[in-house]
């Protein structure tokens, strides 16, 4: 089996280095040295800017080759689709910011691209796309709408759903969730997806399945602080997810791990951002970053019949000093390679088309002034794969 | 002495009553805690173990605050950045003189219902084997004088070893034996988060097992490494029957050592941390089969510990390779299982949180949760692994037997 990679820069600890780097070089996987059962045969980079190390791998690993174009690397330099998969790994690098703020990664047209050399070889490969599809929404539904119509596997998204969770738990399946809220850390248009794919890992588990979003209001600033003392989101369920971060600011000096007032947070966090919004079936759910406060993604919801709240922490052992290696990108590639192998995508791309589209109305409510928008257009329904596909082994 | 038995087992009764019912908990009157630490300075361990009791911390996921009261501390020494006088201050309790005076308020009698010992950090010596003589013991035994003196006993937590010295540690179970009170004592490790949540089959056969980290050397590294491997081991069939011999080795030799390198393959896949070209350009390594780990790792060091049944199990040091604890054994029927221990980071240090509550459930119910043998067994360890100064030592002294606790105890909720 034979894969092509197309990435906006190899750098280190950039997506693709992750990404590529687990693919070339093997990953500790379930207790021993995993080498994905694939070649990885060419290489498509858009940029190269200073500390790129794409013509290191190519140079370790002959087998994998570096082309100038995503349809040479596609085709090997011929003229028919050559490769068994693809993986589009556009985070990172240097590219223009839209009015509203979001980086302008290429996904859409490392998509676009891919999909003209399938139509031209008249075959379809399994795509795996890192994070979310597009900034753009109607991009994104796009995509969405060229893999159904063309039937070819689609994986995509964050490493959040997949990762290890302290603990040890899952969603039950069919749980009448009533509201769920995510404390996570970063900004927007960026790490706002990954709490947003935290969400929906969980919620998407409940009774009857995705119906989709009706509505989402942004918080940020005095609005959002105002929100927080009005309870737009419960408190309790707030401070059950704060319970299970292991990277609370300590909000007074000399102590190391207290629980921190209002005010205390209002000292740590200078850029507090909420995406409030609710499904289509009535329950609510909250993304909320407070960089300065955390630096890790919890989650927390209430059940019907259970009267603590469900909560855990997503762990991504992140090596900004507390490791070395980034090891939460080892399942997002362990899924990867399981669509490769089987044709079958571990988990619906639905989720990511609705996290997409989340991510892009968080945007444009902050940007219109922070007011609540109605989400027709993600009406997305969908249900959840049967078997849990978080890291527990 | 018959009325001393008799408050005792009635102390020890109302301990177990008051637990079993949660909901009345709170409207107890809140347990007396004494604390006697080496230091209280920002992240030692008296500071982040101490403070649990004063600000609570998180377990199960909310801010768990037990229904205790921190009344006095003891600190050994006051260097700079000394936080128990202003902790005292806000928490309004004392810092008393002596240990006595802090396990009886000031008052002629015991005044305390637990005693947290925390010696670790601080100034002490280091003897010829690179183990510092922390007064864990006699820090213990001011306590035992008080407990004797006053006619009642009450449950003590031991932060690490019981001492560097096994036959310290041997008396101070002992005594506890003797007077009748529980004690708790030992590393985070064993209670920590799991990565996988992976637990030894009850009963187990265990053929060998290896644990892999950054230490040797250093008793107080090693002695969390020993512990964490000990609470996975004494799970295995026929229970925890002590150590034969152990031995360290250093340099080459400690590659052909007869430990099985797919155990150190399968823990090595567990660890976060790889060093060397990973620093460098983020890659993952696969550190055996690239050569990296020996050219990373030039100083290794192994402890070789011969179980009395029979059971082989190595602690190996491979500073300059990677950062984290990481444990495999090879257990019939189930193959090779391995898992992290999962060290979270600091300033929280959260898996003093998770070893805190088990303190916690001791001081209110007088039972400890898992026995202190493992404690003494893994002193005894850590001991004889630095006096064996490259040859094997018979270890008869370390004829320990315990069962492990039925339920698992590591934080998993």
């Amino acid at each position: 089996m034979k894969l092509a990679a197309i990435v906006t820069v190899y750098r280190k600890y950039s997506h693709a280095q992750h990404i590529v780097d687990r693919l070339l070089e093997g990953y500790g996987w379930n207790g021993s040295y995993h080498h994905p059962p694939m070649e990885l045969v060419s290489l498509y980079v858009d940029q190269t800017p200073e500390g790129d190390l794409s013509r290191d791998r190519a140079a370790r690993f002959p087998g994998m080759k570096i082309y100038p174009s995503i349809a040479e690397a596609l085709t090997l330099g011929g003229n028919k689709l050559a490769v068994d998969g693809v993986v589009i790994v556009g985070e990172h690098g240097s590219y223009p910011k839209t009015p509203k703020g979001q980086v302008q990664y290429p996904r859409y047209r490392f998509f676009q691209e891919t999909v003209q050399v399938f139509k031209a070889s008249g075959r379809s490969v399994p795509i795996f796309n890192d994070k979310h599809l597009s900034w753009n929404w109607e991009w994104a539904k796009q995509m969405y709408d060229t893999s159904r119509s063309m039937g070819f596997p689609f994986l995509a998204g964050s490493s959040l759903p997949v990762t290890w969770r302290i603990p040890s738990l899952e969603m039950p399946r069919n749980a009448r969730v009533k509201e769920a809220v995510t404390v996570c850390y970063g900004g927007v248009d960026s790490y706002d997806f990954h709490g947003l794919e935290t969400l929906q890992c969980m919620l998407e588990r409940r009774a009857g399945g995705e119906t989709g979003v009706a509505w989402l209001q942004a918080y940020r600033g005095d609005k959002f602080w105002d929100a927080m003392r009005r309870n737009v989101w419960s408190k309790r369920l707030f401070d059950a997810a704060l319970c299970r971060s292991h990277t609370l600011t300590p909000a007074r000096a000399g102590f190391n791990d207290v629980f921190p007032t209002i005010e205390d947070m209002q000292r740590l966090v200078k850029n507090p951002v909420a995406y409030q919004y609710q499904h289509v079936d009535g329950p609510v759910a909250t993304m909320i970053l407070m960089s300065g406060l955390v630096r890790d993604f919890n989650f927390a919801a209430t059940l019907e019949g259970r009267s603590a709240p469900l909560s855990t922490q997503m762990y991504l052992p992140m090596p900004d000093g507390r490791t070395t290696l980034a090891n939460f990108f080892s399942p997002l590639v362990h899924n990867a390679e399981q669509m490769f192998l089987t044709g079958k995508a571990p988990y619906p791309i639905e989720r990511t088309l609705l996290t997409t589209g989340l991510t892009a109305a968080g945007v444009d409510s902050l940007y219109a002034g922070q007011s609540k928008l109605n989400t027709p257009h993600l009406s997305i329904r969908y249900q959840p794969s049967d078997e849990s596909t978080f890291w527990r082994s | 002495m018959q009325n001393w038995n008799r408050d005792l087992s009635r102390r020890s009764f109302l301990g177990t009553a008051a637990i079993a019912s949660t909901l009345s908990a709170q409207t107890e009157r809140p347990k007396r805690i004494a604390i006697i630490t080496t230091i209280y300075r920002y992240l030692s361990h008296g500071q982040h173990m101490g403070d649990r009791f004063l600000v609570g911390y998180p377990h199960d996921g909310e801010w768990h605050k037990p229904n205790m009261q921190v009344v006095s501390l003891y600190v050994d020494q006051k260097p700079e950045g000394d936080l128990s006088a202003q902790r005292a201050q806000q928490f309004g309790f004392r810092v008393y003189p002596t240990i006595a005076e802090t396990l009886r308020c000031g008052t002629d009698k015991l005044a305390v219902d637990a005693v947290l010992i925390v010696a670790e950090h601080g100034e002490y010596p280091t003897n010829s084997f690179g183990q510092k003589l922390y007064p864990r013991f006699e820090f213990f035994t001011e306590c035992v004088k008080v407990f004797e003196r006053d006619g009642r006993a009450v449950p003590v937590y031991n932060d690490k070893h019981l001492s560097y010295s096994f036959d310290k540690a041997q008396r101070m179970v002992k005594e506890s034996k003797r007077l009748g009170f529980p004690i708790l004592g030992g590393s985070s490790l064993p209670v920590t988060w799991r990565l996988p949540d992976v637990e030894m089959p009850m009963g187990c056969q265990i053929e060998e097992a290896l644990m892999v980290g950054e230490n040797g050397g250093d008793d107080a590294m090693d002695f969390h490494a020993l512990e964490g491997m000990q609470c996975m081991v004494e799970r295995r069939r026929g229970g925890e029957t002590g150590v034969r011999s152990v031995q360290t080795i250093q340099g080459d030799v400690v590659w052909n050592a007869g430990w099985s390198i797919d155990l150190l393959s399968a823990a090595l896949s567990r660890s976060d941390t790889p060093l060397g070209m990973t620093v460098k350009d983020g890659r993952t390594q696969d550190l055996i089969a690239t050569g990296e780990l020996r050219r990373l790792v030039t100083q290794p060091v192994a402890y070789l510990v011969e179980y009395r049944d029979g059971l082989r199990a190595t602690m190996l040091n491979l500073r300059g390779a990677l950062r984290d604890f990481n444990f495999a054994a090879r257990v019939t029927g189930h193959g090779v299982m391995s898992t992290q221990f999962l060290l979270t980071p600091e300033p929280n240090v959260t898996y003093s949180a998770c070893l805190m509550n088990k303190v916690a459930e001791m001081f209110a119910t007088r039972r400890a949760p898992y026995p202190i043998e493992r404690t003494l067994l893994t002193s005894g360890i850590t001991e004889a692994c630095h006096r064996s100064q490259g040859k094997r030592l018979d270890t008869p002294q370390l004829a320990v037997t315990y069962a492990a606790p039925k339920e698992s105890q590591y934080c998993r909720s």
